[in-house]
């Protein structure tokens, strides 16, 4: 028999029997009602319900995930003890707790709606058929498709943006001013990385006084698919951590998790801080449909989680100190069977994805209309700027010009907070954001810990509670160790949410190479291949100055009115250069627009040097400011005239405007300092070859190894010269192809 | 036996109980038990017996549409329509009503038995009557084949937006009822949006004479009056999940019956009532075999519908696919109508 039927069956005997475990007290707590336990059972016979039958559907192929709730369903009581609009980041095998938390709602159909998730209609009111997947705009409940607590570092942030939210007076705010985050896991995903950084930064943050109104719950059922976790180490890992309140409670008794779930609320709501919810529980029928506990489980284990069924517990607590009879307990429970197996057949009629178009109309969200704004005032800027302000009139270099982008946006829109290390105070590692926290106090300027996880997860909570974060990575090689929260986590928001939800963010990352032998590969990192490939993500990259204003700008615009996902990448080795041709000649440095000036830069647009039609060469950042040096030589020395195109944007690619930007020239040579292998030449040679096969293209990029010390820093990358010699191979070849023909 | 069907069975409101109905509680042989104490309830508060007013040569307005006359009577014919039903054919798996039609599920949902049920429909209309605030008018969101007329819906939100708080108008949704929207109103908000809102199809839009402005803050005083007479001890729980005009579900041994009370008394009377929501919920919820639309009368059927076509309940979206699945296998069973009564009594 399929273990989900033993369960059932023998549930219904033992209640039939009046076999179910003594209730351990002899009255309910005071607070809970007979009527509220009735309820959170029925939450937990529905659970259960869904699970039996998600396994009848995935066997009549009309249903196509079955990992399940089953042994968990004490999460009935967790919710029970929170409020809708506290926010709820939760586990997979949390059914019980949106169920219950439905209930609190007038006009919330749980049934139907976690059915036609299964049965991944179109209809489904969360992802739209994109996943089988907890969710649900108006329970406050963000979608979580993650298995390993890649969720917890958001909740952490939105717990963050609780408070921040609150002083900032940020208008659009989602989030009562007294809310407290829920964020819920396994016991197996407690140990990741991830689940450790994120509760690690509630703790660094709660330790200094920041508000940090959570509550993680961990669900320990021993026992992560086949590896046990070893006994009593969730305790032993979390009981004494600082800043953080422990408390544990029976997962498998309603009364005691509602009593400890209700003090953890309680206690998180008052003293903003955060709260380890140790819940034990049992996982019942292995770890999805497919696993067969047997080859790592003995009988006898097996055995005892079944006999643990937290169901059979919740009877013996209604039928000992609710009154109810056994045949009443056994209504409730067949009865919602009953009315799941009919809700079932119906949602299985419901229409489903059928195309690629829809299956992406939500990879980018919907456009919005934030409240619009005049530009920061002459006054306000005069104030900001302080005895900077004269100096706004003399042409800069990249790095100051950011910074002045940066003042006058924030300025503008008070809604935006920096985050990252080393921003506030120091002012970042190259002067980007100096003197920012000076201008806009520490809470919008916001110093972090050492933890690109948490950075991430901060900025994204932030943007859950309408602040707009611009959190700053201090090197590119150092988004890799957390790249998944944006690959997983914030690019797919709005997908499996049908842009429902978002996180509109801009995250500053300084990169690539070419600093003259300092730092090594991990200050240098040239490979953006992690992120190009992420659907819905813009990656703007300017090579001066002027250019960076505007697309700040224009990334400020395409976050608050589009509500996308960019990361800004600045090329640090342009962050102080001033000079382009020779030393003192100040051409790359530029004036600044203020807000409302200059002709702006929508996303896509490239930038074009010079108009000769001998050569195209299409770069971007170092390869842009090295070709343009390139340019002037074979002008001068050679007698090509070559225009210089400046991607700006490396993803998406705008074959349109770029194939435009080609325009007259036959011939094509594309400048990549990113490593060959992945780099954006790769897209760009594919693309052209199908949007211009008339072309003749060639390339140069970096090789595929990592960037030494010293005077070899620069070696395996595109130089000036490299580039002169591919240029005049690129003209001497085409013209040799000529002669020839 | 064949299986049982399962029903959600909707309970009618205000408006149902016309000349065409006069008569319908000695028609159907209404449970004698029931109405002895019906009209013995009724001449204990000094008014005419429900077998009198059923039995009365002619319908009058003045008698038969006034609040203290109409509820007790709908409640009469409704709930002795509940006891019909044949429970060897249909598994009642939930019950909802629309505005008044909330008091009559309430008793057959077993929250209130039957005199108590009564007398809070009775009471209610009584008070309505005689408070009398404002009235109701309703418009129509959709056309001629029960389609949405495209910018309806915000033409009317728009008008009662710029109505409402202006020039002494107060104007508020009453009932979401499906294709249609009920408004509560003063004289002077219903005559400015009669003036100023879109018209149609047909006689659209139609004041409802002998209403009051229900669901709205216009009966806050016959909420407070309530509060302080009716008692919350004869609530109870209910035997029947019982959807309410929020679309909440109210279900046997988990309801919190002073919350039950609260709102019957208080969010349903000054609020919006969903009626939309309401069989939306229930339909998705329970997936029941049939409606079943308790009498007087068979008016709630359109609304009923709309209601469905909003989901694309079993593929229906527009009167003639309802007209066709009613032709072949009725999904909605109307008590007021005899041939559909049949399918649903024993006989």
């Amino acid at each position: 028999m399929d273990p989900a039927e033993s369960v059932h069956e023998a549930f219904r005997a033992r209640v039939a029997a009046g076999e179910w475990p003594r209730a351990q007290t002899s009255a309910l707590p005071a607070g809970l009602t007979p009527e509220t336990l009735a309820e959170m059972f029925a939450s937990q016979a529905l659970s259960r319900q869904l699970d039996r039958t998600a396994r009848f559907l995935q066997a009549r192929g009309e249903g196509f995930y079955t990992i399940g709730s089953s042994g968990h369903e004490g999460m009935a009581a967790v919710a029970e003890a929170f409020r809708v609009s506290d926010m709820a980041f939760l586990h997979y095998r949390d059914a019980a707790f949106q169920i219950q938390r439905s209930k609190k709602l007038p006009g919330q159909t749980p049934a139907w709606d976690l059915l036609l998730s299964f049965a991944a209609s179109a209809e489904d009111p969360i992802s739209g058929g994109r996943h089988k997947v907890l969710g649900s705009k108006a329970l406050f409940i963000p979608p979580q498709t993650s298995t390993i607590a890649s969720h917890l570092p958001k909740a952490m942030g939105a717990a963050y943006a609780v408070g921040l939210g609150k002083r900032l007076e940020a208008p659009d705010r989602v989030l009562p001013d007294d809310a407290v985050i829920v964020a819920s896991f396994g016991d197996a995903s407690a140990n990741h990385s991830t689940a450790q950084g994120a509760i690690n930064a509630a703790c660094w943050t709660a330790w200094q006084g920041g508000p940090m109104p959570i509550v993680f719950v961990c669900e320990d059922n021993g026992i992560g698919i086949s590896v046990k976790t070893p006994r009593g180490w969730i305790e032993a890992a979390f009981a004494n951590r600082p800043a953080l309140k422990y408390l544990a409670c029976d997962g498998l008794d309603l009364a005691d998790t509602w009593q400890a779930a209700s003090e953890a609320a309680a206690f998180a709501r008052r003293t903003r801080r955060p709260v380890f919810l140790h819940m034990s529980c049992v996982r019942l029928y292995g770890h999805a449909g497919s696993d067969v506990q047997g080859a790592y489980l003995s009988k006898a284990e097996i055995e005892e989680a079944e006999s643990n069924d937290p169901l059979l517990r919740s009877a013996g607590l209604l039928a000992d100190l609710a009154g109810l009879a056994p045949a009443e307990i056994l209504q409730i429970y067949d009865e919602t069977g009953e009315a799941v197996t009919r809700v079932a057949e119906q949602a299985i009629t419901r229409p489903k994805l059928t195309t690629a178009k829809e299956v992406m109309a939500s990879l980018i969200p919907p456009r919005r209309t934030p409240a619009p704004s005049n530009g920061p005032s002459l006054e306000a800027r005069k104030a900001a700027f302080g005895s900077e302000f004269v100096a706004l009139d003399k042409p800069a270099h990249l790095a100051r010009l950011i910074n002045w982008a940066l003042t006058d946006l924030m300025l503008e829109h008070g809604e935006i907070v920096l985050a990252g290390e080393d921003v506030g105070a120091k002012g970042g590692v190259y002067n980007v954001t100096s003197k920012l926290q000076v201008r806009f106090g520490s809470q919008r300027v916001v110093d972090t810990l050492l933890d690109e996880q948490s950075i991430l997860g901060l900025a994204m909570g932030l943007a859950h509670n309408g602040l707009l974060p611009i959190p700053e990575i201090q090197f590119l090689a150092y988004v890799h160790n957390a790249e998944d929260q944006i690959r997983g986590e914030a690019s797919t928001l709005s997908f499996f949410s049908s842009g429902q939800y978002t996180n509109p963010l801009i995250l500053r990352i300084a990169g690539l190479g070419y600093q003259r032998g300092f730092g090594g590969h991990f200050h240098n990192d040239n490979s953006i291949a992690a992120l190009r490939d992420i659907p819905g993500v813009i990656i703007a990259c300017p090579s001066n100055g002027a250019d960076a204003v505007a697309m700040l700008r224009e990334a400020v615009r395409l976050a608050r009115e589009e509500q996308r996902v960019i990361v800004f990448l600045e090329p640090i080795a342009l962050y102080m250069t001033r000079d382009l041709h020779a030393e003192k000649d100040g051409l790359w440095t530029f004036p600044y627009a203020a807000p409302g000036a200059g002709s702006g830069i929508a996303l896509g647009d490239v930038g074009v040097a010079g108009k000769g039609s001998d050569l195209a060469i299409v770069s971007y950042a170092n390869g842009h400011f090295l070709s343009r040096q390139a340019q002037k030589i074979l002008g001068e020395q050679h007698g090509i005239n070559a225009r210089v195109i400046d991607l700006r944007w490396l993803s998406p690619l705008d074959f349109s405007k770029i194939v435009a930007a080609i325009g007259p020239a036959k011939r094509v040579l594309i400048v990549d300092e990113c490593r060959i292998t992945g780099s954006p030449s790769e897209g760009l040679m594919a693309g052209l070859a199908e949007h211009a096969p008339q072309l003749s293209l060639s390339r140069i990029a970096a090789e595929d190894s990592f960037i030494p010390l010293g005077r070899a820093a620069t070696v395996t990358l595109p130089s000036r010269d490299s580039i002169l010699a591919a240029a005049l191979g690129a003209v001497g070849g085409a013209a040799r192809r000529r002669r020839s023909a | 036996m064949a299986s049982k069907r399962t029903a959600l069975v909707i309970c009618p409101g205000r408006g149902t109980y016309n000349a065409a109905e006069l008569g319908y509680l000695a028609r159907w042989g209404a449970d004698p038990a029931f109405i002895a104490m019906a009209d013995s309830y009724r001449a204990s508060q000094g008014q005419p017996s429900v077998s009198a007013l059923d039995g009365a040569e002619a319908w009058k307005a003045g008698v038969h549409a006034r609040g203290d006359n109409a509820s007790a009577l709908i409640f009469a014919s409704s709930y002795t329509d509940y006891l019909a039903i044949d429970r060897d054919a249909f598994d009642i798996v939930a019950v909802t009503g629309n505005s008044m039609g909330w008091y009559t599920a309430l008793a057959c949902g077993g929250a209130l038995s039957a005199k108590p049920g009564l007398a809070l429909a009775n009471t209610m209309g009584r008070y309505m009557q005689e408070a009398m605030i404002g009235g109701q008018a309703i418009w129509s969101l959709v056309d001629e084949d029960w389609r949405p007329i495209p910018g309806r819906r915000q033409a009317l939100t728009n008008a009662i937006a710029a109505i409402n708080g202006h020039g002494g108008a107060e104007l508020y949704v009453s009932i979401e009822l499906g294709g249609m929207l009920v408004l509560a109103g003063n004289e002077t908000g219903l005559a400015a949006m009669t003036a100023a809102a879109p018209r149609g199809p047909g006689r659209f839009p139609m004041g409802l004479p002998g209403h009051a402005g229900f669901h709205s803050p216009l009966q806050s005083r016959v909420s407070e009056r309530a509060k302080t007479t009716i008692s919350v001890a004869p609530f109870g729980q209910p035997n029947v999940p019982m959807i309410d005009g929020a679309g909440r579900i109210w279900r046997p041994h988990m309801s919190d019956v002073r919350a039950l009370w609260d709102y019957t008394l208080g969010q349903q009377v000054t609020e919006t009532y969903d009626f939309t929501l309401a069989v939306q919920v229930g339909v998705k919820e329970f997936a029941p075999d049939a409606l079943i639309v308790l009498g007087p009368g068979e008016t709630l059927g359109g609304a009923i519908a709309q209601s469905l076509f909003g989901l694309r309940w079993l593929g229906m979206e527009s009167k003639a696919d309802f007209l066709a699945r009613q032709a072949s296998d009725p999904f909605l069973l109307a008590m007021g109508r005899e041939e559909q009564r049949r399918l649903v009594t024993q006989r």
